[in-house]
């Protein structure tokens, strides 16, 4: 360990100590909501000032455990943004309930340290650690609201099944562990290609310890069959926590995800593949014909996450076949980015609605809300025409991306392709019936307008443009994934 | 000796499935969370196990055992503090009666 060595890992550092400092904060000014913000808002801008300065640098450390490239700060930098937009988005939703904003926020500081470990590990068990510092705060938030008994049944439903799928990694982890004799990524994709060399046999053992290692991950990604927890934990959680629930954790796990399988499986890629394949098939159409039948929007959008989780699945499908390894990624990057803004922006407007409490997320809330509440009405229709992938929006670019490095992978993963154009099609049906409601139903009775605090407004806005920009002018984005993916297929 | 490493991790395997089976089949929110401790001390034991009869991984067995031990009791906080959570809004530990929300 040297100098060097703890100069990279100053963003993780920093988002460690930004969280301890809104505690501080806390106890010195008690209750006080506006100082906490100002110093998660700044501490946040220093977390991303220093994710850019390390990030220049493309470095190991650590023996190789800690590894900063292109695709370490990529998704940094898109964590930050989401945890910045998060906080803009809670404090109406938590005042209106009495709960605590310099609490939530530091708890939501530490899980971006976990997210910033991830994208930067080299390592299996470092790994795991990130994973376990990223989930860990999100069973609290998921139980923020701790007198209201939905948002404690989706706590208790997410921390129940997310530590059972962590000991499951674990005990893959500890098989490829003790039978590659390494937790290096690097090392384990060595012996890995020995394996596919036919120099040393495949054990028993160590197929069981990487079974288990994915079977782990897919219930953090929420692929069908281990989704079972994600429509309570979503719907119970208070509206902007489960917004994050539904980026940070999920594109996290893909964080972790690239790592594993294109980093350390990545020689064994003609055996996972097939895997990744059905995986995706299913959990695209599953989510979307189970959403098809949800009347509550939060829980529909629930639903429609875990096919959005099928549709990034199809990019590591594509990246298994040697014609679109790097289209396949960049692929999968970019639908990240942008999923983050448009869901981020869809359950933000629910959270808008919501200030006052009592207001559920049933459809009917929506009703005559292109009259009531036109600003917000219009970037709702925005958020799903891009969950939809209707240009000019980003999901149209996202999706476009993902089916095309599926084609050009061909086999398996092309039919995939056929697959995701369908349910895109049919996914089209219960996004664009909150649209006919927002604007072609009247409202049961009057109900008051909705106050919007200025950080709300502005982080809805924030959205809604990082959606319009990334369906206008991809090429913004383009080159930066390009390098991203790379920095992972070298 | 790598018969006896054999016989560990078989040993290993079986806790490890007891606590699936117990996470499984319970229905109580604080047996569950006994299973889940159960399943990371199979993970333990496999771990701790490569690391005596390897000589290799040695030091390297302590330092995962001593990382695992500390996750899970931080794991094992959060999931009290949020069954107290749950139990003071419903005075029941049974997670089959925590069924407001269905499709």
């Amino acid at each position: 360990m040297s100098w060097a060595d703890l100069a990279t890992i100053a963003p993780l550092a920093a988002a460690i100590l930004v969280a301890g400092l809104v505690i501080v904060t806390d106890i010195v000014l008690p209750g006080r909501r506006v100082p906490a913000l100002i110093v998660s808002f700044v501490g946040l801008a220093v977390v991303a000032g220093l994710v850019i300065a390390v990030g220049a640098h493309p470095a190991t450390a650590f023996a190789g455990a800690y590894r900063v490239d292109d695709l370490t700060t990529y998704l940094d930098l898109l964590f930050v943004a989401v945890i910045a937009l998060t906080l803009m988005f809670a404090p109406d939703y938590l005042a209106a309930r009495d709960l605590p904003l310099p609490e939530f926020a530091a708890v939501l500081i530490f899980a971006l340290s976990g997210v910033l470990l991830i994208s930067a590990s080299g390592d299996l068990l470092i790994l795991f650690l990130g994973l376990e510092l990223m989930v860990l705060p999100g069973y609290l938030l998921a139980g923020f609201a701790k007198r209201d008994a939905l948002s404690t049944e989706g706590a208790i439903k997410y921390f129940l099944l997310g530590s059972f799928s962590s000991a499951i990694f674990l005990f893959g982890l500890a098989f490829v562990w003790g039978l590659t004799g390494t937790t290096r990524i690097d090392g384990v994709a060595t012996a890995l290609r020995a394996i596919v060399a036919g120099s040393t046999p495949l054990t028993p053992g160590l197929a069981m310890g990487l079974a288990f290692l994915t079977t782990g991950v897919a219930f953090k990604i929420a692929a069908v069959p281990f989704h079972y927890w994600t429509p309570d934990a979503y719907q119970g959680s208070p509206t902007p926590v489960t917004g994050y629930l539904s980026v940070v954790p999920k594109v996290g796990a893909f964080a972790l995800i690239l790592r594993l399988f294109v980093g350390a499986l990545g020689p064994l890629s003609a055996d996972w593949d097939i895997i990744i394949v059905l995986l995706a098939a299913a959990t695209m159409t599953l989510g979307n014909l189970v959403a098809l039948t949800q009347d509550s929007v939060k829980r529909m959008l629930a639903y429609s996450s875990i096919a959005h989780t099928g549709y990034m699945l199809i990019g590591l499908a594509a990246w298994s076949s040697p014609n679109s390894r790097i289209e396949g990624l960049e692929g999968l990057l970019y639908y990240g980015a942008a999923y983050a803004a448009m869901n981020l922006g869809a359950f933000a407007v629910i959270a808008a609605l919501q200030r006052r409490t009592g207001i559920s997320s049933q459809l009917e809330s929506f009703a005559g809300l292109g009259r009531r509440e036109p600003f917000l009405a219009i970037l709702m229709t925005l958020f799903l025409l891009s969950l939809t992938g209707i240009p000019p929006t980003a999901g149209f670019f996202a999706k476009a991306y993902i089916i095309l490095a599926a084609v050009q992978a061909g086999g398996p993963a092309g039919i995939l392709a056929v697959i995701a154009v369908l349910n895109a099609a049919a996914a089209a049906f219960y996004y664009l019936r909150v649209v006919v409601y927002m604007f072609m139903r009247e409202p049961r009775g009057e109900p008051a307008p909705i106050f919007l605090g200025r950080l709300m407004r502005l982080g809805l806005i924030v959205a809604a443009v990082l959606t319009m920009v990334l369906g206008l002018v991809p090429g913004l984005l383009l080159p930066i994934v390009g390098n991203a993916a790379r920095a992972l297929t070298l | 000796m790598s018969h006896s490493l054999d016989a560990y991790l078989i040993l290993a395997g079986i806790l490890f499935s007891i606590g699936t089976f117990g996470f499984l089949a319970r229905r109580n929110a604080i047996s569950m969370l006994m299973s889940i401790e159960l399943m990371l001390n199979a993970v333990n034991l496999t771990i701790i196990a490569f690391g005596a009869f390897i000589p290799t991984l040695k030091v390297q067995g302590s330092v995962i055992a001593l990382i695992v031990l500390a996750v899970a009791a931080a794991e094992a906080t959060v999931g009290l503090s949020i069954v107290i959570a749950i139990y003071r809004n419903r005075k029941t530990p049974l997670v089959d009666e925590y069924d407001t929300m269905r499709d």
